[in-house]
């Protein structure tokens, strides 16, 4: 099994922290391997913020930093999907982020369109926590790794005080 | 054993705490400023202290006399660092001084472009000191291989006393990835051996039975000298050619004839292969995947991943190509690896393959260069 998983979006929107998250889930608390790489613009917010995964049951196949063909993609950002989308496969399971995305490429994907960022501001209290919102989907789609281990996850590297508001943006989708 | 998520950088710094780091001085640098703060954060927990010195200079020096206080001793730098650490280094060398130099290569010369990587210095960090001998250099590609080659390299400099470089670069440095961390129970720590003699009859660079002396260190009682000057098994002064040869036929004995006991490599489908693809540090992971996507295509395609850069092991790295027909050495450079290979692989086709990039160079680009010469 290896697994090329693609998160882009605008600075700001947290794509370092929810690819992190999801890295540090896998690393720490699943059989696979994994190697990841992630970019951002100099700039505090608006820029690019992209995180690679590459997930794989053999060590010697998670043997790259970059995705070739994403199997997996989240983009928070119309910005992003557009720069982006060459990079993921004909058949890839791909959640897009309806409240900054309108215009939807006509591809061979796996569609899950949801307003994560309206989302995260009008049922759990803060939009800065779209980005958790839109993982807890990816998780309960993908089953890549289990809820507990990224609660774990979390809990270890989210400043005491903002875990209930991410682990209450991550359960979101996961109890529906 | 635990497992974390760790950059290439962090892996670094992490393994310098199990193998035993009780000394590091250093200066910030892109990309390897996270190392000197990681450990600021966590070596005072392990009771070892960390030291901002006011540059490269006396950082290198002071981690010289940390060795010798007998606490093993690190630093961390980049290319423009490293250049101001090299007069101290061939200090280091001469006194056989154990000490370890992580050294994050990025985009060069001069200041080039600080934050992107390139793997400009591989000759630099073995050949830059004045003196003309050979420092060992292992090169990580991964933050598992970061973690596993820092303690090798601490070995290594204790075994040998020696500086030993450790020659990452700015992708590797910031690669994410699943490292096993292990405990100080279930890691092999070599510590420097140490004289048994009489405190009379002690003779600081006196290899008694081998080519690396006993090392005492400052406190313990034995006359300690430092001395930097040609010098005989007393340390004291000789500047007289007989001395200056054995001196310099043992320093460099001591390294090229362990080439084969440090040699680390890691390949995909050696056995099977015509077309090898030979490759270091970050570039291997380009490499690596272009040797199964060239192999998907139905060229008898092989990767080697050389860990120990130096001391080359002639004898080995040609075994292990024997049957080869053609090797490809691929680099973010202009090809300088390269050179040192195609002395010691002269009866194969030995292609150079010199890519420039500021990244980490993608495999379908190396494909790209293969293909031409196939």
């Amino acid at each position: 099994m290896r697994v090329e998983v693609l998160i882009a979006g605008r600075g700001g929107q947290g794509i370092l922290l929810l690819g992190h998250i999801l890295g540090a889930a896998i690393a720490k608390y699943t059989d696979l391997h994994v190697l990841g790489s992630e970019i951002y613009a100099a700039e505090t917010r608006g820029g690019d913020s992209r995180v690679d995964l590459v997930v794989a049951d053999r060590e010697e196949e998670a043997d790259f930093i970059k995705v070739a063909k994403a199997d997996i993609a989240l983009f928070m950002h119309q910005l992003q999907l557009d720069a982006y989308r060459d990079l993921v496969r004909d058949g890839a399971t791909v959640f897009l982020d309806k409240s900054n995305i309108t215009n939807i490429p006509q591809r061979n994907w796996r569609i899950y369109l949801e307003p994560y960022t309206d989302i995260a501001e009008r049922e759990i209290g803060s939009s800065r926590v779209a980005n958790i919102v839109a993982l807890g989907h990816l998780v309960k789609i993908t089953s890549i790794v289990t809820p507990e281990a990224i609660e774990k996850v979390i809990e270890e590297i989210v400043s005491r005080e903002w875990i209930d508001l991410n682990i209450k943006a991550f359960r979101y989708f996961l109890v529906r | 054993m635990r497992y974390e998520y760790l950059t290439g950088n962090i892996a670094i710094a992490e393994a310098s705490i199990v193998s035993g780091l009780k000394f590091y001085a250093g200066y910030p640098i892109t990309p390897t400023s996270d190392i000197f703060e990681h450990l600021a954060r966590e070596l005072p927990k392990y009771g070892g202290h960390v030291i901002q010195f006011e540059d490269e200079i006396a950082s290198i020096n002071a981690v010289v006399g940390a060795s010798w206080a007998c606490a093993k001793a690190m630093t961390a730098t980049s290319g423009p660092g490293f250049s101001l650490m090299l007069e101290a280094l061939s200090l280091a060398v001469i006194t056989e001084t154990p000490l370890v130099v992580a050294y994050v290569m990025r985009t060069g010369p001069s200041t080039g472009v600080p934050t992107r990587s390139g793997q400009y210095d591989v000759l630099q960090s073995t050949y830059g000191f004045h003196g003309g001998l050979v420092i060992p250099v292992l090169a990580p590609s991964t933050p598992q291989e970061a973690y596993d080659l820092t303690v090798k390299a601490f070995n290594i400099s204790e075994k040998l006393r020696t500086p030993v470089v450790l020659l990452s670069d700015a992708v590797v440095a910031h690669t994410y990835g699943k490292v096993a961390i292990r405990e100080r129970s279930e890691v092999e720590i070599v510590d420097r051996s140490k004289p048994s003699t009489p405190l009379s009859e002690y003779r600081p660079y006196d290899p008694v039975d081998g080519l690396v002396p006993p090392m005492a260190c400052f406190g313990e009682g034995y006359s300690v000298l430092v001395e930097s000057l040609t010098h005989d098994e007393r340390g004291y002064y000789a500047p007289r050619s007989d001395a200056q040869r054995k001196l310099m036929w043992r320093l460099y004995r001591k390294i090229t004839e362990s080439s084969g006991k440090l040699f680390d490599y890691s390949s995909l489908y050696l056995d099977d292969c015509d077309v090898a693809l030979v490759s270091y540090g970050s570039t291997a992971l380009s490499t690596q995947v272009a040797a199964k996507t060239l192999r998907e295509r139905g060229v008898r395609a092989c990767s080697l991943k050389l860990k120990t850069l130096f001391p080359i092991y002639e004898e080995g790295i040609s075994k292990l190509l024997k049957n080869v027909e053609k090797v490809f050495v691929v680099e973010n450079n202009v090809g300088l690896y390269y050179r040192e290979l195609r002395g010691i692989l002269k009866d194969r086709d030995v292609v150079s393959v010199p890519l420039i990039d500021l990244d980490v160079p993608l495999p379908q680009e190396v494909v790209g260069v293969v293909d031409k010469w196939l």
